[in-house]
């Protein structure tokens, strides 16, 4: 059975839909991806998971139960906007934040001392949150969200404002996350954390969902249109190939090239090794930041 | 899961205990009050009244008849705060005062004031605030003019001791709710417990309610709420943060009160104190079930009130301006109070007693000082614990859609609004 079923929920303030029927499920040990521009529903959408606010329509379901208190001990949240009580030890305020979701103080304890290790950061135990640097508040941050091993865990931009190396170390600790068995529902603008976590996603443009699914899929759908190729000499007469609409020539040698038709591709690599031999041929697949941009652009006109 | 609200309450307790603030204030508060409660003693040893009599100078030989009435009025009390000191010249007094050999010096003049013939007389001292001393010779001198007169006159010394015995009179107020009327010093200690109640009060929600709101937004700016709301529901949360807030300022209290109590019941106070005719035990207990309902009343009245306030606000710079309204209110009953002090059954009180901000000081003050009736208490409570329940429950609903909303101060109409939104 799914950890998360969401079905048909639909939202709306006052007026105004703020979610307009979505529809999805995280299994087991998946990263699901929301994606959206700002204003788009994702952190209505995240805060109806969460039982902050009730569905008008449609519901959620949490292993097959509706929402009640007792699932809240089973979620994780990682707020867009971080915070902790800045003058309270690190220790109280996760040890606290662990019995709200119904941890007993000792097992708390154990798990954070655990944490603290695995982010090599065990003398934090006993500093106030403000004496820590910002990156390292994240971590701390991150620990909270997790502290109580939710079977579904919420992560809003959760590699915002971190360094590269400390993107890499909470990256693979969400990895082993998925590994364990949790579900986390990831929300985030950065495309290339999105491709290299997750297995399906959601893509919203006000309030609706307008383009869902594994993304091998939906990188199917969208046209291969681009087109590298290069080779020690110059090549000649590119955008005389039928099925190629512009060249662009790279600086350093190769060209990359839009093209309409698939079959385009094979045409320009027999065009090019007519002339000489090719170092580098390459039918690239759509990045899903372009298919991010051309989705939520287009519903734009 | 009322664990929950448990662990809410211990952790707000935890972390006001510790906090330096609290701790110097209570420390603070305590050795003030520890002063004061020896305050009696104090006084009365550095007054100079039971000790020390302060030294007048007189001229000697001049109107040698008034000073020795002067020396027999004081060789009388049994603790007599002026000792009278002789001197050859006006000259030497004036020199004695300037080298503070005495406290002050009389002089007498000739030219007769009334009929008795009985010269004006002036005290000379350092300072015109000499109150004491010069208070306690117009009685002497009032004494020796009369016995001086009287001394011609074909009294016996009988009917000298009566004349001169001080009438009995007490003052008493009648009471139509208990079978006995409230003696003086009853009713004394009933305006004091008032007084005392009405400043403690007024104090708890000034200061813990600002304190609660504070902290509620603090929560809110620092984001740190989004994880509670997500954790625990908010009610329990808002509960959890006024009911840990409370035992926090009950301990304070009673910290502080045993400190007071417990050096004021000190022999040497308490001797002092009965001599001023106030004694402890002379505190109606009833009047102590309905402080103790009052301030619970009160401060639950007024906390949840700036809980909601708090809540909605998401910065701590606007909290001040936004918890405005609420703080004049208290304001407004506690001036209410002390002005009703001196008249308890004014139209203002009786009007004010019923109004659920202000019942808390105003029911308390005429049920301490006032007979009001049983049914004005019974309505007062009434409205009281009513509008209690009602303020709670729409609190809570602001509460539970004040702390998701960000930005600017919400209008009353974008919280309704909210509140349609959220389903609360």
């Amino acid at each position: 059975m799914n950890t998360l079923q969401v079905d048909r929920i639909v939202k709306n303030y006052g007026e105004k839909r703020a979610v307009n029927s979505l529809s999805f499920e995280v299994s087991p040990g998946e990263i699901y991806g929301l994606l959206g521009a700002n204003g788009a529903g994702k952190t209505t959408t995240m805060r109806m998971i969460l039982g902050l606010i009730l569905p008008d329509e449609g519901n959620i379901r949490y292993l097959g139960k509706p929402y009640s208190q007792e699932q809240l001990s089973m979620l994780g949240y990682l707020p867009e906007e971080r915070g902790m009580y800045p003058k309270i030890k690190v220790s109280d305020q996760i040890l606290y934040l662990a019995q709200l979701r119904g941890m007993s103080r000792k097992d708390a304890d154990a798990n954070l001392k655990r944490w603290l290790e695995k982010f090599q950061v065990p003398e934090y135990y006993n500093k106030k949150v403000e004496e820590l640097s910002k990156g390292n508040q994240q971590k701390i941050q991150f620990i909270a969200a997790v502290i109580h091993n939710p079977k579904i865990v919420i992560l809003d931009e959760a590699f915002s404002g971190l360094d590269p190396v400390n993107v890499e170390l909470l990256k693979s600790t969400v990895k082993e996350l998925r590994d364990g068995g949790t579900s986390i529902v990831f929300s985030t603008h950065r495309m290339e954390h999105v491709e290299e976590l997750c297995r399906n996603i959601t893509i919203m443009h006000k309030s609706n969902p307008v383009l869902q699914g594994p993304i091998k899929e939906i990188k199917k759908r969208f046209p291969q249109e681009r087109v590298i190729v290069a080779s020690e000499g110059k090549i000649e007469g590119l955008d005389a190939i039928p099925g190629v609409d512009k060249v662009i020539v790279h600086e350093h040698g190769g060209y990359e090239l839009k093209v309409s038709s698939p079959d385009a591709g094979q045409r320009i690599l027999q065009h090019a090794m007519a002339q000489g031999p090719v170092t580098k041929f390459e039918i690239k697949e759509p990045t899903l930041n372009e298919i991010f941009i051309k989705t939520v652009g287009e519903s734009h006109e | 899961m009322n664990n929950s609200l448990w662990t809410v309450m211990s952790f707000t307790m935890r972390n006001k205990l510790r906090s330096k603030s609290f701790i110097i204030m209570t420390a603070v508060l305590a050795v003030l009050l520890i002063i004061g409660g020896n305050l009696p003693y104090l006084i009365d040893k550095l007054g100079g009244g039971g000790g020390q009599a302060s030294k007048v100078g007189f001229a000697q030989g001049e109107q040698a008849q008034i000073v020795d009435g002067l020396a027999k009025y004081y060789a009388a009390l049994p603790e007599p705060d002026v000792e009278l000191v002789a001197y050859p010249s006006e000259a030497e007094l004036k020199n004695a005062l300037e080298n503070g050999d005495v406290k002050g010096y009389l002089t007498f003049s000739e030219d007769a004031v009334g009929a008795g013939g009985f010269p004006k007389v002036t005290y000379n001292s350092k300072s015109a605030f000499e109150g004491g001393t010069a208070s306690s010779l117009t009685a002497a001198l009032q004494q020796a003019k009369t016995e001086s007169i009287l001394k011609d006159s074909s009294l016996t010394d009988e009917q000298k001791a009566q004349l001169f015995a001080p009438v009995a009179f007490e003052t008493q107020k009648v009471s139509f709710t208990n079978e006995e009327g409230k003696t003086e010093e009853e009713q004394g200690m009933a305006v004091a417990l008032t007084y005392i109640m009405i400043i403690m009060l007024f104090m708890a929600v000034m200061i813990t309610g600002q304190l609660i709101a504070t902290e509620i937004t603090a929560e809110k700016s620092s984001r740190v709420m989004e994880i509670i709301v997500t954790s625990v529901s908010p009610l329990k949360q808002m509960w959890g943060k006024i009911l840990g807030t409370f035992v926090v300022a009950i301990l304070q209290i009673a910290i502080l009160i045993a400190a007071l109590v417990a050096n004021l019941t000190l022999p040497h106070n308490s001797d002092i104190l009965k001599s001023f005719g106030i004694n402890l035990s002379d505190i109606d207990p009833l009047l102590l079930v309905f402080a103790i309902f009052f301030y619970l009343a009160g401060f639950f009245l007024y906390a949840t009130l700036f809980a909601a306030i708090g809540s909605i606000v998401s910065r701590t710079e606007d909290l001040g301006q936004a918890v405005m309204p609420i703080t004049l209110l208290t304001l407004v009953g506690f001036y209410i109070a002390i002005f009703g002090l001196n008249q308890p059954d004014s139209n203002l009180m009786l009007v004010c007693q019923f109004i659920p901000f202000f019942s808390p000081f105003i029911m308390f003050l005429r049920i301490g000082v006032a007979e009001p009736a049983v049914w004005e208490i019974a309505l007062s409570v009434g409205i009281l614990i009513a509008s209690i329940l009602a303020i709670g429950w729409l609190s809570a609903k602001i509460y539970r859609v004040g702390v998701l909303m960000y930005g600017k101060r919400p209008s009353v109409k974008e919280i309704v609004k909210a509140m349609k939104a959220y389903k609360v």
